[in-house]
């Protein structure tokens, strides 16, 4: 029962996972991390936290409770390209908040951000948006990553260039 | 186990304790008294709250009593400015976040954080909210949860994972964000929760409660077209007692059926009378499966959360259940038919209220399959389905019955005790041990053995099966039959017996599974607080009031042989199967992916024998 008989592609993907990981320490880390590679969103789909259950005898509260706790885990699809900015004290005071609403208006995703989320994705999937703690990068304040590579020093301009760049070919809303 | 004792200094005097007790355990064991929040005997020992600290000479802070040990010579201090500044300002943090409308929560004055907050003297709150307000769960017909009230102390979520192995809810998020969820925030109705309660039964604020019916109820009882009868489970009457007031373990049963009577309840019958019913027709089930090879072990299926658990966990394994209703749904049917018809009521006037002490008793109760009175009916009288009814209306818990009782001024010690009324409120001895783990069973044995053997029992006690242990076996020679049964308490006890019978190594040929620790008088539905040492008190009583019983053998019920003469004819007959009887789903682990609109599958088992 249960869709074990007639496994789909990716669910036998899915599978072969968790017996490669199977009995190793930090099983379910290991395994949740590979199977987020397995699709271009960069994401843990509900039927592949199922089938991570069921395969390993987890828990769904548990399976959720991991995937919820780090922050590496994603439970909704990425975007293509992701822009973190730093909301540490440093950069905060050399105004990563207007650097964060500018985003907002260049990327159109200005009330998610200002609602609190943690993160923030646009409609077409092209931009994920979110914010971090510190990058330990204070003396460059204020620090944006854009697709993982830190910028210092981050002006309005400079990264309207930067996602400008990234978004030549993006339908405009 | 070690039993080495070290010596220790509390408060300036020694104290022996054994070694690796935890300070908490060596202080309560010397007199004195820690606060404790997140600490749960036997089911939790997070260390989450701060409140249970106390000052270890040498120790560069506060420790946590409740899990740090003790060890030779450790020097403690229970009392302090210090602690006392520490354990107020723990409390003070809480309450920031948590909503100051006591009044109108169902937990006030039976609430852990406002009387420890009354207890600290906290006198008001420092700190501004930081957490963002919450949904209610409210998808489960049988526990509401309000995150909104929920100290995070984790003991839900220790007892549903390490008690009950069901793992329907735990943490989510990090930090400020973190709260107790459902996968996906799904909601407890629609993920794999056995409704057992248990989680109800240990949260010491509000954020989880039963799904409260009184305002129904009370209304049903001032309708004057209705005819309003109740049913109390064998738990009620060592566990109303309690929650108006007096000792743990009270057996009230006069009593509460005086306050019934009070509250305006047409008649008072008792659950017993189905219990004595439930063994006539499960111990000639089982009797028919051990002559005719049928599915063995049987299980006994009195446990709502048992059965939803093994829907859930154990699908392949349904043919074992047994396919007797419980008590509580075969009272429903026998009103709504024998009762209806004997007093010429019409059944769709009959309301029937249970009293019980099981949180998982409403969701049962809401099973599309428990009409069967109107399936009877419907036919003889032609009725649409406009007129369908369930067999039981509204089902209570013992504290939502102990409000009603206050909320109208019913003075239990001032009452005098009064009789059930006739003729479903006629029981036997062993109907009355239903409400303990074990007494199924040993009501079924006392039955099963002189069907079988035809020779009357010298001494009706199986002690063997009576007791707290998580699984007890015992053999019954039965006429050079040698039967070995089975009882567990605790999902994660049933487990165990699951797993052998699916590994096809079960020596057994029937077992009793009881979902609550120490059986119902343990339910989710019970008053809080639910000790060990609570629970050996309302056994205790129950067992006390089964030796009192003139006749304490089921099929000796002069009412129940009454029933089948005019009614059913004979256990296991036609009109039984349709009445009494009922069948399983498969529900697996994901229930939400069955069928559309939250429909079950269609599968189901009627086991065969």
């Amino acid at each position: 029962m249960d869709g074990t008989e007639f496994p789909t592609a990716e669910e036998q993907e899915i599978d072969e996972i968790v017996q490669q990981r199977a009995g190793t320490h930090g099983e379910l880390l290991g395994i949740l991390e590979e199977v987020q590679r397995l699709n271009d969103a960069r994401y843990l789909p509900e039927e592949a936290l199922e089938r991570v259950s069921q395969r390993t005898g987890v828990p769904l509260s548990r399976i959720y409770n991991v995937a919820t706790f780090y922050s590496f885990f994603n439970l909704k699809p990425q975007g293509k390209h992701t822009v973190t900015v730093c909301r540490g004290t440093a950069c905060h005071t050399k105004g990563s908040r207007s650097l964060l609403d500018d985003i907002g208006l260049m990327l159109d995703c200005k009330k998610g951000l200002e609602e609190g989320e943690p993160l923030v994705t646009t409609p077409d999937r092209q931009f994920t948006v979110s914010t971090v703690a510190c990058f330990g990068q204070c003396a460059l304040a204020p620090v944006v990553a854009v697709d993982g590579s830190i910028d210092g020093a981050m002006t309005s301009a400079k990264l309207q260039k930067r996602i400008g760049r990234l978004s030549k070919g993006r339908k405009r809303p | 186990m070690d039993t080495t004792m070290v010596t220790v200094k509390i408060n300036g005097s020694e104290y022996p304790a054994p070694r690796n007790a935890t300070i908490l355990d060596a202080c309560t064991r010397a007199g004195f008294k820690v606060p404790t929040l997140c600490y749960c005997e036997d089911v939790a020992k997070n260390a989450s709250c701060a409140v249970c600290v106390v000052e270890v000479k040498g120790a560069k802070s506060l420790l946590r009593s409740c899990t740090a040990c003790v060890h030779e010579g450790m020097e403690i201090v229970t009392n302090s400015p210090r602690i006392r500044d520490a354990r107020k300002t723990s409390v003070e943090l809480l309450l920031a976040n948590h909503p100051s409308d006591c009044l109108a929560c169902l937990r006030n004055q039976n609430c852990e954080l406002q009387t420890l907050a009354a207890d600290l003297g906290v006198r008001g709150s420092r700190f501004v909210r930081t957490k963002k307000a919450e949904k209610l769960d409210t998808t489960s017909p049988s526990v509401h949860r309000d995150p909104n009230k929920c100290i995070l102390c984790g003991r839900c979520i220790a007892v549903c994972q390490n008690v009950q192995t069901v793992s329907a809810i735990g943490l989510s998020g990090r930090g400020i964000r973190t709260k107790i969820s459902t996968y996906m925030e799904k909601g407890l109705g629609n993920v794999a929760c056995t409704y057992c309660g248990q989680c109800a039964l240990v949260c010491p604020t509000g954020a989880i409660v039963e799904r409260d019916e009184t305002d129904e109820v009370f209304e049903e009882l001032s309708n004057p077209d209705k005819v309003v009868i109740v049913q109390t489970a064998p738990a009620i009457r060592v566990g109303i007692g309690e929650a108006m007031g007096l000792e743990p373990g009270s057996l009230v049963t006069g009593q509460m059926v005086a306050a019934l009577r009070r509250l305006g309840f047409r008649k008072v019958f008792d659950t017993q009378f189905a219990a004595d019913l439930t063994i006539l027709e499960e111990g000639h089930e089982l009797i028919r499966r051990l002559r005719t090879n049928g599915t063995l072990p049987m299980i006994t299926s009195c446990s709502p959360g048992w059965i939803k658990f093994a829907e859930h966990f154990y699908p392949s394994s349904l043919a074992h259940l047994s396919t007797c209703k419980s008590p509580q749904q075969m009272f429903g049917a026998v009103a709504k038919t024998y009762y209806a018809s004997k007093t010429g009521i019409d059944p769709r006037n009959i309301v029937v209220v249970s009293v019980m002490p099981c949180t998982a008793k409403k969701f049962e109760a809401r099973r599309p399959e428990m009409m069967s009175a109107f399936e009877y009916w419907k036919d003889k009288r032609a009725w649409s389905e406009t007129d369908a009814f369930y067999d039981v209306d509204y089902v209570l818990t013992t504290r939502e019955l102990a409000r009603m009782f206050r909320e109208t001024g019913v003075r239990f010690s001032s009452l005098p005790s009064e009789e059930f009324d006739h003729p479903l409120g006629e029981s036997t001895g062993a109907a009355v041990i239903f409400g303990a783990t074990g007494g199924v069973m040993e009501a079924a044995l006392r039955t099963a053995y002189e069907v079988v053997t035809g020779t009357p029992l010298t001494n009706v006690e199986f002690t063997a099966v009576r007791g707290m242990e998580g699984l007890k076996e015992a053999s019954v020679d039965m006429n050079g039959t040698v039967v070995k049964v089975a009882v567990a308490h605790t999902l994660k006890n049933a487990r165990t017996l699951l797993d052998q019978i699916e590994r096809g190594e079960s020596p057994y040929a029937f077992i009793e599974i009881m979902t609550c620790p120490g059986g119902c008088l343990g339910g989710g539905g019970q008053p809080i607080p639910t000790t060990w040492a609570v629970r050996r008190q309302r056994a205790e009583s129950l067992y006390r009031e089964d030796a009192g019983k003139p006749v304490r053998k089921s099929h000796e019920n002069p009412h129940i042989t009454a029933l089948y003469k005019e009614f059913l004819k004979e256990p296991l007959g036609d009109m039984s199967h349709h009445l009494l009887h009922t069948s399983y789903e498969r529900r697996g682990l994901r229930p939400w992916t069955a069928g559309s609109n939250g429909q079950q599958h269609a599968a189901s088992v009627r086991p065969a024998g």
